[in-house]
């Protein structure tokens, strides 16, 4: 699920970037938190950064003592995803394996839907094996599936999501 | 004895009586203290009265012994701990219902937003992108294009203002903002579908049955025409 988030974040400007012309100076806390914004890729509570969408306060800024560097406090506005339990959702699947499909859902690219929490499908082996269930629905690579989230998993040294997902309810399934 | 008993007499009716044992003895002065402890350490109000409890019962140093873990012997610590992890073990064996819960996890400052809103803003920054890739310093997130990508294929309204609109008059139902924004992302059909996909709401299908239906026929006609 999107989420609309406002976040507190700390931007320190290197002595040698700041400028006289206080548009500038605007600018390059900008540039500075946009970059630093980008490669934070997630976090644990928010899940993954997409975009900043407004900058709704520039604090008073901090000299550093010894660098001379000045921090910003500022508070952005900004958009992430992230997943969670319960949550219905849609991934597509990327490989499929004997005991179950690898899908991606957005940012998040290890959802792994398990054999037994699609009891209605089997597995049919082949050069591009599938699951198929009595209605002759299919389950393969490329195929689009519509899930349930039963759990979510963040790492912290990847800095990313792991999500497991089942179609054990009504309505869930591939989507044409 | 007689003294003793009368200490248990008064027990039963609770906070009133620790003061005012603690208070008899003494002058007003110590009465003020001893409402002071009353209210801030009613634990230690608490082992007084089953000290005296004990006293009164035949079973006295057993319970006397239970009631002080502060002195705390080993016996007492290991029962409490086993104590602990029983309870402990008994809640992660529960298996929870699997319903959806964001309230509970999201940081008060994140709201919930549908995928045709999300759709909807990281398209206009898209517009933007053309500009803003001239500017080598600046730089895009990773997973903004993958969010782009999903929000599209996901997102089956055109008008997501409209869908907020429709989708708040749910609320006074107590459905939560989570709740909403699922329901926008799938685009149901029918309330049963509504029901099967979010269980959480089921507890209140009776009342939330209705203005459901309207919600979703009103939902029908801002739907993409694809």
């Amino acid at each position: 699920m999107f989420l609309k988030v406002q976040l507190p974040w700390n931007v320190v400007i290197p002595a040698e970037s700041l400028d006289i012309k206080g548009l500038m100076l605007q600018k390059s806390i900008v540039v500075r938190l946009l970059d630093e914004f980008a490669s934070r890729k997630a976090t644990k509570d928010l899940g993954y950064l997409l975009a900043l969408t407004t900058l709704e306060s520039i604090g008073e800024g901090r000299v550093r003592e010894h660098t001379g560097d000045v921090l910003f406090p500022v508070v952005f506005s900004g958009i992430t995803f992230k997943l969670f339990r319960g949550e219905i959702a849609e991934g597509v699947v990327h490989k499929v394996l004997k005991h179950g499909v690898f899908l991606s859902c957005g940012p998040v690219e290890n959802i792994y839907l398990s054999k037994l929490k699609m009891p209605d499908y089997d597995y049919v082996p082949g050069e591009n094996p599938v699951f198929m269930n009595s209605k002759m629905s299919k389950i393969e690579k490329g195929s689009t599936v519509r899930f349930i989230v039963i759990g979510t998993k963040w790492l912290e040294s990847e800095r990313e999501f792991q999500a497991l997902v089942g179609l054990h309810a009504d309505y869930l399934g591939p989507v044409s | 004895m007689s003294e003793k008993g009368g200490k248990g007499f008064s027990l039963p009716t609770g906070k009133a009586v620790k003061s005012s044992l603690k208070s008899t003895p003494s002058t007003k002065d110590a009465s003020l203290k001893g409402k002071d402890d009353s209210s801030t350490k009613s634990k230690k109000g608490r082992k007084v009265q089953f000290d005296s409890e004990g006293l009164h019962e035949p079973k006295s140093n057993f319970s006397s012994k239970f009631d002080n873990p502060a002195a705390a012997s080993g016996k007492a610590d290991w029962g409490k701990g086993g104590k602990g992890d029983k309870v402990g073990n008994g809640r992660k064996k529960e298996p929870q219902p699997l319903e959806l819960k964001i309230e509970q996890e999201l940081p008060q400052s994140a709201k919930c937003l549908m995928d045709c809103e999300a759709a909807d803003i990281l398209q206009g920054i898209q517009e933007q992108m053309i500009l803003l890739s001239k500017d080598p310093t600046i730089k895009i997130p990773v997973s903004f294009d993958k969010g782009l990508q999903y929000a599209k294929r996901t997102s089956h309204y055109t008008n997501p203002q409209s869908v907020r609109k429709v989708l708040e008059a749910l609320t006074k139902y107590g459905v939560s903002d989570g709740e909403i924004s699922v329901i926008a992302n799938v685009c149901p059909e029918t309330a049963d579908e509504v029901f099967a996909l979010v269980p959480s709401l089921k507890t209140t299908r009776s009342v939330l049955i209705q203005p459901l239906k309207e919600v979703l026929s009103e939902l029908t006609k801002l739907k993409q025409s694809t």
